[in-house]
């Protein structure tokens, strides 16, 4: 490298470029180290004052109780019915999203025109843009009186409408990533299928679909994930009473009022008990535990995905 | 594009970085500076910061709406983050000026507020009258005792209503009542249960969802609001209350429970914090507050029990006191 | 792969006509799937806007005008574009969505001049700015300087012009405004706002019909139609500043392409249709005006959308909670773009891919991963941890809000950066390398220009992400109720999102369907906009590769 380059830049003394490059080196470095102080702040935030709230509460007596009374006198913390209340949630959303969605991502991965795909996955995307406090609004404003016209018995606020909004929210998180990875499966694959004779019909569910299996459902887990902590829809529509699951009417839990750790991370910080108790820092273990939950489901999305990242790569 | 990259194109791109740079670090620099504070003129002007219970929101915001149509320029936020979360996360911190309260304060906020030197000053501004409410269509109770309320609502061990009073029918009781979390429940485990509250009825934070359990089930029963039941009257029928056997029974009403003759009216407060009252525009706000607790608006369009003069006097008095020092 | 399938030992395509039938279903079924979903979302906006309109309170009679006179005309024109010219709809469509899209950007534009920067502030710091900008050009050029001496003088420089030391020394910036005589407020954004733009759009013109007198109109009649409005504004009943605004904001970009559409001469005729829509709505008032025809009785007004909370629904608005909702995307925007970027060009162009090292960066990638999972309520805790705990500012102020959103949406920001960025060729890095370009020149003369449409693509995306976040807006104490407009970064605030949380809280049906529906649609038009233009901006980029 001389000093004859053709840019003015380039003229400047080889020693200053250096130190210049240093200096752009580590600036650029900071700001990705940010993210991994981002998550310690996260954990220390929440461990702090979950500590605080374990030397109230028996750890064990939390994980393990099925009864959730938040009150300022007794309060009877088991964090058990705001787990169930989560994975109500997060099944139901599941049934609705991943049926949708990964039709939807078959459809534009394998059938849609070039003109269709330019219509649908816009829209899709702007689905996807749609704010949870929309969803939530939408979900207690429209769905739940429908529902009751429907002539199901559901109450005012509900598990079942938060829970299908909640699934549609998803809808595009599991289309656009399982579409993604079923356009990673190389055409020859395809036209090997053709080749032998196969439909369009047959391709896509006997080559496509499990060529692109892992990253189908590294979209399932990460929309899921993000069911399980999605907060809006569930503080809106979903009520904010905690019961423990009833497993003798299964669908009655779902027409009643129930409570996940996010809404109850939200009701924590609006409501009359007084700041200090073991009420009020329950907040901050339910989030932990929520953070540990979606951090490992990543990390096992992350898992599955980097598998068919190297199958096809 | 591509193929003059290291042109001209260098020059001005460097002189966009720079420019954008220096608008962004001036944009935030800039701005900073036309904060608030008593600016121009005579004009009152600054923020107060409301925060506190959701019961008593609505008559803070109310009278925050009324101030400001009179001091344009004071920006009075109110916000119902609960009673304890006001205290927690923002008026013992010292963020916020004024909390509502529908408890009276607890040993150990004050003792979180004397922390951080703030001395908040306790001012009952209102009531609610609670009301006990059955469906339309039960016909075999009008009134209840303090007594047979408690054994209704203080524990798990009545599940029919003839368990309550042999006269009544052997059907089961639906209870709704509002969140184990709200001041309301506090107050009624407090005062009428006597320190203890059944599990078994169905909580819910949406007042609405209380009046249509009741109208849905003759053998349903609920307690709430007072404003609520106001605008409710022809869904649901409000139980007469006597504190005790002997008394007469009486009928929810704001005027009851002004003069005292309702007696499950529960008492509601605002804490100004003394430093704040400091600066003018709390001041002016707390004073304009008070002044109106005694309004006919808070009975007609918040559905709260309005303060006699009593208590505006003896607020007024506290509050000279805590400016004056 | 073996010849027959080895679960039945058949041959594909043997069951020719079953198979076909199925597949029919199969793909009538994904299609009626991904159609559901959208058709869900679809009636559930029709009926936030049934809610915020209220159709059924007008007159038929207004109804009817407005069929006749402005639906009409566009569905005929409509129709025809696509049965004969195809080129002249796309024209038609550009030419009415680009002068919504640029009048709801000039209410941005008024909201920043009215709330944020005034006129004088504006000018102090264009003026600041270039003074810097020059000065530092000159350091550049007359010494050949070492890193650390460039930014000492850039601090210095910056500090001087544009910071100020409070207290000791004051800025250029506000020397400037202390001055007793500046130009009156209009001409300083005259001065300071048209004429770059309008020197701009000359610029573009003059390139585009390679004629320097062209360029001079063009540039000329962009800031005579301002400085007119500037001085006729006020006498038709247009504030100044809304007239400054709109002639840049909106009359340039429309200008330009209609320019454009002309000096093309292909399917001009589709500038007939927005001509004719204005035309319509004018002669519809016209005749409702003088018949006197009740139009709805519409939630989503003028009034709405230009005052404050109020108990009353029908007196209710948003206005503060945009104007909060437009700071705090400032700051989310000026906070998490550079670090996001910034992070996004150290793992795919500076981190070392193997050893030690390697393995640090390869956690990092993971960590962000992950942090794009976590739930929008923990960042709220952390906010409230690390902004008012930690750093000692005030709950629910426009800053602590912004800066909160801001980590959330980062690894968003980060992972569409890197997308971006790992999309540009490697042959275009090495022939930057092979000319003798170091890393950093390579990045910002290579890779940045080329990966900025991806880039700019997230960040929009991102954008809208955080103007509806709610959950972590709660956790950071952003009031319920605030009725005045934050007057800095450092005032209360309250948000889009929040205030429709605060409305759906209200127990009065009033504000259930028509307060809140109202504000919904606002925030999704709001959304709807910058979505639009992640995709638009996206799909072209898409095209040009």
């Amino acid at each position: 490298m001389s000093d004859t380059s053709i840019e003015a830049d380039l003229t400047r003394s080889a020693n200053g470029r250096i130190a210049k490059e240093r200096l752009y080196h580590g600036l650029l470095f900071c700001c990705a180290a940010l993210t991994v102080f981002v998550t310690i702040s996260i954990v220390a935030t929440l461990a702090i004052d979950a500590l605080e709230f374990f030397g109230r509460v028996n750890p064990y007596a939390f994980f393990t109780g099925t009864e959730w009374v938040l009150r300022s006198e007794n309060p009877i913390l088991g964090i058990l019915p705001l787990v169930t209340a989560t994975l109500i949630v997060t099944i139901v959303s599941a049934l609705v999203a991943i049926p949708v969605g990964t039709a939807a991502a078959v459809y534009l991965s394998e059938y849609a025109s070039d003109r269709m795909r330019s219509v649908l996955k816009p829209a899709l995307e702007i689905l996807a843009g749609i704010p949870t406090v929309v969803y939530g609004f939408f979900a207690l404003v429209y769905l739940t009186p429908w529902l009751q016209g429907l002539g199901l018995d559901v109450s005012l606020f509900n598990l079942l409408s938060a829970s299908v909004m909640v699934g549609i929210m998803i809808i595009p998180m599991v289309s656009s990533i399982s579409e993604d990875a079923m356009s990673a499966v190389p055409d020859s694959l395809r036209q090997a299928g053709y080749g032998l004779g196969a439909t369009k019909f047959e391709v896509s569910t006997k080559i496509v679909i499990p060529a692109s299996i892992s990253g189908i459902f590294s979209s399932y887990i990460l929309a899921l994930s993000r069911a399980i902590g999605e907060t809006m829809i569930v503080v809106v529509a979903g009520g904010s009473r905690a019961r423990m699951f009833d497993p003798s009417e299964p669908f009655a839990n779902l027409l009643n009022s129930g409570q996940t750790m996010t809404a109850a991370m939200v009701q924590a910080v609006t409501t009359d008990l007084s700041g200090g108790t073991a009420g009020y820092y329950s907040m901050f273990a339910i989030g932990l535990t929520l953070f540990a939950i979606t951090f490992s489901m990543n990390l096992l999305s992350n898992r599955i995905a980097a598998r068919y990242r190297e199958e096809y790569q | 594009m591509a193929d003059n990259q290291f042109g001209r194109d260098a020059v001005s791109r460097r002189k966009f970085i720079a420019g954008t740079g220096a608008v962004s670090v001036a944009a935030i620099a800039g701005c900073s500076e036309t904060s608030d504070g008593n600016g121009n003129g005579d004009e009152l002007s600054g923020e107060v910061i409301v925060k506190g219970s959701s019961t008593v929101f609505p008559i803070s915001d109310e009278m925050a709406q009324r101030f400001m149509d009179d001091h344009p320029k004071v920006n009075v936020t109110v916000d119902p983050t609960g009673s304890g979360g006001g205290f927690e996360n923002h008026f013992c911190p010292g963020n916020a000026d004024i909390n509502g309260a529908s408890r009276l304060i607890k040993e150990e906020e004050k003792n979180h507020c004397a922390e951080n030197d703030v001395s908040p000053i306790e001012m009952h501004i209102a009531g609610d009258a609670l009301t006990v409410a059955v469906s339309p269509e039960n016909d075999w109770v009008d009134s209840m005792t303090f007594d047979e309320l408690a054994q209704i609502w203080g524990d798990d061990s009545a599940t029919t209503w003839s368990d309550v009073n042999p006269d009544w029918p052997d059907e089961e009781l639906k209870l709704y009542g509002p969140d184990t979390t709200s001041g309301t429940y506090d107050w009624f485990t407090e005062n009428v249960n006597g320190g203890t509250h059944r599990t078994e009825y169905e909580g819910t934070e949406d007042d609405n969802t209380i009046i249509q359990g009741l109208e849905n089930s003759p053998y349903a029963m609920g307690y709430f609001g007072y404003a609520y039941y106001s605008e409710n009257k022809d869904r649901v029928k409000a139980l007469e209350i006597a504190e005790s056997e002997g008394d007469d029974p009486s009928a929810p009403s704001l005027q009851a429970a002004s003069d005292g003759t309702y007696p499950l009216a529960r008492p509601l407060f605002i804490y100004p914090a003394e430093g704040a009252l400091e600066r003018e525009p709390v001041y002016e706000f707390v004073k304009f507050y008070l002044e109106n607790t005694s309004a006919d608006w808070i009975a007609d369009e918040v559905g709260y029990v309005p303060a006699n003069q009593d208590m505006v006097d003896e607020n007024m008095t506290k509050l000279e006191n805590a400016a004056g020092e | 792969m073996a010849t027959t399938d080895e679960s039945t030992g058949t041959w594909f395509g043997a069951d020719g006509q079953v198979s076909q039938l199925r597949g029919l279903l199969f793909k009538a079924g994904c299609l009626g799937a991904t159609l559901l979903a959208l058709f869900l979302v679809f009636v559930f906006l029709v009926y936030v806007a049934i809610d915020a309109i209220e159709p059924g309170t007008a007159d038929p009679a207004w109804w009817a005008t407005v069929a006749t006179t402005v639906a009409g005309p566009a569905i005929v024109l409509s129709i025809y574009y696509y049965r004969f010219a195809p080129r002249a709809g796309e024209v038609a469509y550009t030419a009415l969505g680009l002068p919504v899209a640029a009048t709801l950007l000039a209410g941005g534009v008024s909201i920043v001049f009215r709330h944020i920067v005034s006129p004088h502030e504006w000018l102090a710091l264009v003026v600041a700015s270039l003074v810097a900008y020059g000065a530092l050009e000159f350091h550049g050029r007359a010494r050949d300087a070492g890193a650390l001496e460039r930014v000492v003088v850039g601090a210095a420089v910056i500090g001087l012009t544009i910071v100020g030391v409070p207290g000791l020394v004051p800025s250029l910036r506000t020397l400037l405004l202390s001055l007793p005589v500046l130009p009156m407020a209009p001409l300083a954004l005259l001065g300071t706002f048209v004429v770059p733009i309008g020197v701009g759009a000359g610029w573009s013109v003059r390139r585009a019909r390679e004629s320097d007198r062209a360029g001079l109109i063009a540039g000329g009649v962009t800031v005579a139609a301002a400085a007119i409005g500037a001085v006729a504004g006020p006498v038709v009943g247009v504030s100044w500043t809304t007239w400054l605004v709109l002639t840049t904001v909106v009359g340039v970009p429309v200008g330009l392409y209609v320019e454009r559409v002309y000096r093309g001469g292909k399917g001009v005729s589709g500038l007939a249709l927005p001509v004719a829509l204005a035309a319509g709505v004018v002669v519809c008032a016209v005749i409702v005006e003088t018949a006197g025809f009740a139009g709805p009785d519409v939630w989503i007004d003028w009034e709405f959308l230009t005052s404050a909370h109020n108990r009353t629904p029908r007196e209710a608005g948003i206005y503060p909670a945009l104007v909060g909702s437009v700071m705090m995307i400032i700051v989310v925007a000026l906070a998490a773009f550079p670090v996001g970027v910034g992070a996004a060009i150290y793992l795919e162009e500076y981190a070392p891919t193997s050893g030690l090292s390697g393995s640090i960066v390869e956690l990092i990638e993971i960590n962000i991963a992950n942090l794009a999972g976590v739930p929008s309520v923990v960042y709220g805790l952390l906010g409230l941890a690390l902004f008012v705990k930690v750093g000692e500012l005030r709950p629910g102020i426009v800053i602590v809000g912004g800066l909160t959103v801001s980590l959330l949406i980062l690894p968003i920001i980060i992972i569409s950066a890197q997308e971006a960025i790992r999309a540009v060729p490697d042959s275009q890095r090495r022939a930057a390398y092979g000319i003798g370009a170091t890393r950093w020149q390579t990045v910002r003369t290579v890779v940045l220009p080329r990966a900025m449409p991806g880039i700019m693509t997230g960040t929009i995306l991102a954008l809208g992400r955080a103007i509806g976040e709610t959950a972590p807006l709660l956790m950071v104490g952003v009031a319920a109720v605030v009725r005045i407009s934050p007057r800095s970064f450092f005032g209360l605030f309250s948000a889009m999102p929040r205030q429709l949380y605060s409305w759906a809280q209200l127990a009065k049906p009033d504000f259930y369907h028509g307060v809140l529906a109202a504000g919904v649609l606002v925030l999704l038009v709001v959304l709807l906009m910058m979505n639009g233009t992640a995709i638009l901006l996206r799909n072209k980029y898409q095209r040009r590769d």
